[in-house]
This record gives structure tokens, sequence and C-alpha cells, in this order.
């Protein structure tokens, strides 16, 4: 094994020893059910651990992650359901903010996303450009209907177009901001934000729109490759407990894996977790690429793996029979999580289109 | 990554590059023609071709170095028949290359890889394969056909069914029954290589939807077969079978045969105009987008082939998704042709020449989909893949 393997080995063996033994799924129905949206003891527990720093350079105790090295830790978050902002805080806030602070924005913030005083929450960079917010003179104006963890953050991040029509993010204190805090189906926190008038800060000083357009493009990228890893974790999760529950749950006095009618669904359930396994790795493996090179697998896993995973989902409640839609069992929270996930980063018929229009320019006429 | 994968990779895309200089330089164009236009390829085209393949050291390359391969890996291996797909190549005949003589330098004894083994590599022998018989389709172990030894030969009774181009066969393996009433029913299969010459074996041919001669019947009938035509041990012969359908089911040229027809939808539906229309355009994109979810499930599938990975369903999964997909794209490109699509004249398919109406190729894509019905129903049933998934992987 190479040293990454092994750091990859030690940290996602870490990550699940966590989780199953803190994170478990009666501690997770506490959380849901309480006033707060996440656990206050698990996100220190996650900085302490130093996952909030995984995608932050080893000089600040983070380990450089890139999609793959995030892979374990994002089918965790999807195969325990982890109600915290780990996606929009650790992954694509502090992305944009290490890759567009200045020297001394990134000074002041990013020990705060390290310790975990600081949560951040993005406005979805799926967001069509329209609806996005615009700036003038450090004044940001415009609302967002939902943000993603925007109940809990203490700043929000927000890419928005500056009077000369340029694209610049800002950082804006939530407090400043009207928030209407509400609940997503899945249980996970959100907020409509009005930001009329709200100061922000602009991060850096000389980012050209060109440039901010490149990262948030890139970062984009990453979160929708980060999502599909956590859909991958929720898709293994239904597979096994659908599987294991056939195993034992009997019906005209035989279990109802016996049925062959049952088996076959099964096995097509089984043949989408193995395509959304590899195309999970081969989306992240396409990270490495120009981001023209990887459009075409990034929208088409993303796309192929929001739709199959619905039908997992689907599959996974009709085979449990009712206990599939009570509160009592994962089932039917995996089948809520994946109906934001589906919405979330851009719609799957956006990366559908996306993919069909490259797919249709780049292979006509081969040979 | 590891190393191993690592150069194997590298010696993969080296091969792929050759594969495309040598269908562009070396391949007779009038065969590729005809090949991609799903023409009737006659014994003789398919000798060329088998022919072509050998003088580059292709077509036993995945055999061991000591019987005249090169230790292909896996990934070279999926490469070579994944590529050939893709660019419409011919079908390499695997009864002699894949399937028999694999089972020959594995277990047969050292005359029989003596006799049989250099002949495979110079395609002197054409081989085809005994397995199917009426009453022993996806059950294969219900095969009936018997072996009753009678001094230094076997005495073969029985009727094979489905035999590939057993009109063209020098050689024919065989599963039959072998041993008395007494002997356990996974004890009574054995392994043997029957000479098509000897007295007693009829071929008749099937007729297909598709309208020209591949499969037929084989009868057997008091056929004596030289005891040293045996191979293995008596009543072992399920072990090699097993042994054989593994090799049978690497995928390359199934993804590759998806890739080759969804471009050839692609250029019926631009010639149709039916890329303009919004409903074949996405189900159109619906097609790359499962192709796109089949060839990363296949390449993973290899390395997880090579790293000792695999779950056992890797095969079953690649199986159903390929034949599956290949049907939806055969059945959407009929439809693409509209009326051109309609005109099925197997006489032009034989001689290449031009359809009453439509483009030249339009005949080929309706047998294409023809033969390709049986795509589910070969190899092991779909259904049976599910089985096979359901219970070795899942445990059900």
């Amino acid at each position: 094994m190479s040293a990454d393997q092994e750091m990859l080995a030690l940290l996602s063996e870490s990550i699940e020893r966590y989780t199953s033994d803190n994170y478990d799924f009666q501690k997770r129905l506490a959380v849901l059910k309480g006033a707060r949206s996440y656990s206050e003891q698990a996100w220190k527990d996650y900085a302490e651990f130093g996952w909030l720093a995984l995608t932050l350079g080893e000089d600040l105790g983070g380990l450089d992650a890139d999609t793959t090295t995030l892979g374990p830790l994002m089918e965790v978050v999807g195969h325990q359901m982890l109600m915290e902002p780990i996606l929009s805080s650790a992954v694509i806030g502090t992305r944009l903010l290490s890759l567009l602070g200045s020297a001394a924005q990134k000074d002041q913030i990013l020990p705060t996303l390290i310790d975990g005083s600081v949560k951040l929450a993005v406005l979805d960079p799926g967001t069509p450009r329209l609806q996005w917010l615009t700036a003038s003179e450090n004044r940001l104006t415009g609302t967002a209907p939902m943000v993603l963890h925007g109940d809990v953050a203490d700043k929000f991040v927000v890419p928005a177009k500056d009077i000369d029509g340029e694209v610049q993010v800002y950082v804006v204190a939530a407090p400043d901001c009207v928030r209407k805090n509400y609940r997503l189906v899945d249980g996970r926190g959100a907020a409509s934000v009005n930001f009329e008038g709200v100061v922000a800060q602009r991060l850096g000083s000389d980012n050209s729109g060109a440039t901010v357009e490149a990262v948030l493009a890139d970062v984009a990228d990453e979160a929708v490759v980060a999502l599909c890893g956590e859909t991958f974790g929720i898709v293994r999760a239904l597979v096994n407990s659908t599987a294991d529950y056939l195993k034992v749950r009997k019906q005209f006095g035989k279990t109802l894996g016996t049925n062959q009618a049952l088996q076959h669904r099964m096995a097509d359930m089984y043949m989408i977790q193995q395509e959304v396994g590899a195309l999970t790795k081969a989306a992240r493996l396409s990270m490495n690429q120009p981001r023209a090179d990887r459009a075409q697998i990034i929208s088409g896993a993303r796309a192929y793996i929001g739709r199959t995973a619905r039908m997992v989902g689907n599959e996974a409640v009709q085979m449990h029979g009712g206990i599939g839609i009570t509160e009592e069992l994962g089932v039917s929270h995996y089948f809520r999580r994946l109906i934001v996930n589906a919405v979330l980063l851009g719609s799957l018929d956006h990366h559908f289109e996306n993919f069909v229009k490259l797919t249709l320019a780049s292979s006509n006429g081969q040979h | 990554m590891d190393d191993t994968i690592k150069s194997a990779r590298v010696r993969a895309q080296a091969l792929s590059t050759q594969i495309q200089e040598f269908c562009k330089s070396e391949m007779p164009p009038d065969l590729l023609d005809r090949s991609r236009r799903h023409q009737v390829l006659s014994k003789e085209d398919y000798l060329c071709w088998m022919g072509l393949l050998q003088k580059k050291n292709w077509g036993t390359a995945h055999w061991p170095a000591e019987y005249g391969g090169q230790d292909w890996s896996p990934l070279e291996r999926f490469t070579f028949e994944d590529q050939l797909a893709r660019l419409g190549c011919p079908w390499v005949i695997p009864f002699g290359v894949k399937y028999v003589g694999p089972v020959i330098y594995k277990y047969g004894s050292p005359e029989q890889k003596a006799r049989f083994l250099p002949r495979i590599v110079n395609n002197e022998d054409f081989w085809a394969q005994g397995y199917s018989e009426p009453g022993a389709g996806s059950d294969l172990a219900g095969l009936r056909t018997t072996a009753v030894r009678d001094g230094d030969y076997y005495v073969v009774n029985g009727q094979k069914v489905w035999t590939t181009y057993a009109q063209w066969a020098d050689w024919l393996f065989c599963l039959v029954r072998t041993g008395d009433s007494q002997t356990k029913a996974q004890n009574s299969i054995s392994f043997l290589l029957i000479d098509m010459k000897c007295e007693g074996v009829t071929v008749r041919p099937i007729d297909t939807m598709d309208g020209y001669h591949h499969v037929n019947e084989v009868w057997l009938e008091n056929v004596r077969v030289p005891v040293e035509n045996l191979i293995g041990v008596e009543g072992q012969g399920w072990t090699y079978a097993k042994f054989l359908l593994k090799n049978e089911r690497t995928a390359g040229a199934t993804v590759g045969m998806v890739r080759h027809a969804l471009d050839r939808l692609k250029r019926a539906a631009t010639e149709h105009g039916e890329l303009e229309n919004s409903l074949m355009r996405n189900r159109i994109g619906e097609f790359e987008l499962r192709f796109m979810a089949l060839e990363q499930v296949a390449y993973q599938s290899v390395e997880a082939m090579m790293d000792g990975t695999e779950n056992g369903g890797e095969a079953s999964l690649i199986k159903i998704r390929s034949s599956e997909l290949y049907q939806h794209v055969a059945e959407a490109t009929v439809e693409a042709l509209g009326m051109e699509g309609l005109p099925f004249d197997i006489e032009a398919l034989h001689k290449g020449t031009e359809p009453p109406i439509g483009p030249d190729d339009a005949a080929g894509v309706l047998k294409d989909h023809f033969y390709n019905r049986a795509a589910t129903i070969f190899g092991g049933a779909s259904e049976i893949q599910r089985n096979i998934i359901a219970k070795a992987v899942l445990g059900l």
C-alpha cells in the first residue's frame, strides 16, 4: 500500500469507528427531533479529528485532500446521514475561501473553520445564474429561498454579480441577515435568507471575474463529485439493509428472499449499487483533468446516480413493506435524504441535458 | 495504485493504438466494411480474419507464453476485444482460442496439448461447442447425451442444439454423461473432443428470424470416439466446463459492440433528422448515459480481477447490462431508419448487393437486431444471471 492509500485507509477507518460509536441511528434521531438541526458535540469532534481541515494544506493541519481523499468521508456522511454541514462548510465553503481569499482573510477565517467555531453555508453553486445576488460597494442585494444549513451557519459564502456584471464571491456575517429557519424534508436545517443591503466582504481584492468563475466551476464540480459519494453511501446502506431484511422476514412460511421475483429486483438494486460506485470513482478521477474534459462524466455521473438512487430508494421501501415507510427504520430516512440530494447542486435534468449536449457534440462521426 | 495495474494500463493503451492502426492499414477494407454493415460473413471471411489476428500474434495472446501466448493481463485482453468490437470488426470466433484451447492447456494430456494446441494457434481446426441440448439450455447440468465405454472407445449418443457454426466445424468439444446408474450426478459429466468427420455425426441447420445459417442441431448416433479424446478425468467434466464458462464471460466484446451500435444509431438518427426530434435525442442521451455506467463498471471489474477484489457478480452484471442495452439500441436504430428499415433481403446480405431502398446497411441493422434478441438468452439468460447475483453475491 502506498502512503496515500494507507492514510486513506486510516482516515476511513477512524470515520467509520467514530460514527458507528457516536452517531448511530438512535443518536441521529435525537438530533433530528432536537431544537438544533445538527449535533454540536459531533461538530466539535469532527474538528478535533481534523476532518474540517481535510481540504486545507498541511501547514494548517490539513491533508490537502482532493475528491478521492474525501471519498470515504462523503460515503459515511451518506451512510450515516450526518446532519452537520460537512459538504457545505468543510468542503465547498472552505475551498472557496482558500482559493479566493486574500492572505489576511485566510489568516482570519481559516483557523475558525478548522477549530469548528465557525460554520459556513454556501449559496448552492447549482443556482441558475439569473438568480444570483448582486453586489455593489460591498453590500449585497437579494434573497435566497433555500440555503442548506443556513439556519446554523455563522457566515454565508455568496457568489454574486458586481456592478460591472463580474462575478465575485462574498462573505457575510449570518447575524446581519434576516433569516427564516426551517427544516428540509430529510431533517437537515436550512434557511431562506434576505440579504437586503447587508455588508459583505469580498474574497480577495484582485481576482478577475473570469478567475472567480473558473474557481466556482471547479468547486461546483468537486461538490457534485462529493455528493455522488454521499449518494453512493446511501445506496450501499439501502441495498445492504434490504438484502438483510429479505433474509429474515418470513411470509407464507418462508423468508422473502426465497422468492425469485424479489431476488431479481434485489439483483437490479445491486447492479445499480455497482454502477453508482464505478461512476463515483470515475468522476473522482476525472477531477484531475481539465474542466472541459471532465464535464461530461461529472454531469453524467450526477444524472445517472441521482436517478438510479431514487429507484433504489423506492425499491427498498417497497421490499420492506409497511415498515419501510415508518420513522423507526432508516429506510424512510434515506428515502427522504435522496429527495433533497436530487435537488442540490443543479437538478438531475439540468445535468442530464448537459451530458446529452456534450455527448452528442463530442462523439458524432466516430471512426 | 498497484504497479501491475499501472503497467497493464500502459500496455493496454499501446495495444489500443496498434489495433486502430491495424484496422486502418492491414485489415482488408472490404471485409471491415461488410462486417460494419452486418453483412453475412462466410467461413473463408472468418478464416481470413482469424488468420490476420494470428499474424499479429493477437489471436492467442491471452494464453501463457509456453503455449504460444503472450501472458496478456485481463486488461489487455479486455482492451483487445473492446477495441475490435468498437471498430466494427468481425466476431473473434471464440470456440478454439478462447474456449477449448485454455481447457486443453490447463487440463489436457501432453499428447493432447501437442496435437491440438498448435492447430488452434494457427487456425487449422475450426471448433464448435457441444453444450446445450433440447432439454438442457440454461440448466446445462440436465444434459443427457451419453458416452458409454466400449474398449478403447466411447460410444456417444444424443443431440446437441444451438451449435454455432457446426456446419463449418472440424471438431466439437462436447459435454456428455459417463458412468453407470450408481455414479453420482455431479461425477457423471465428462468432456470429450469429437471429430466432426466421424460416422454418426449429423448437422442440421436451424432457421432463425435473422435469416442466415449460424446455429445447428448436432445429432450424435453411435459415434465412436477414441478414449484418448477424453479431457482430464472421466466424470470431472463439470469442473472443466466451469473453467471454460469463466473464460466465456470476459466482457470486452460486449461493451465495444454496444459502442459500435450506439454510433450506428446516432448516424441513422442524424441522417433522418431525428436528432432534432427531442424524444429521439433524449432516448440516445439515455443510452449514452447507460453506456457510460456500463463502461465504467466494466473497466473497474477488470481492475478488480487484476487486484483480486472481485465479488463474483461482475460478469453477470456486465452481461445483463450490455445485452439489454444493446437490444434497446438496436430496436431504436430500426425505428430511426423508418420505412428504409423494413425491406429485409437476405440475399443482399450474403452478396453485399444494394437494398431496394435506403442506405446500404439498413438490412444489416435488422439482421443484427434479430440476432441480438438472443443476446439475453445465450451464455446464461438474463434471468440466470440475476439468479447468480442474488445467490452468489447477495446470499439470497
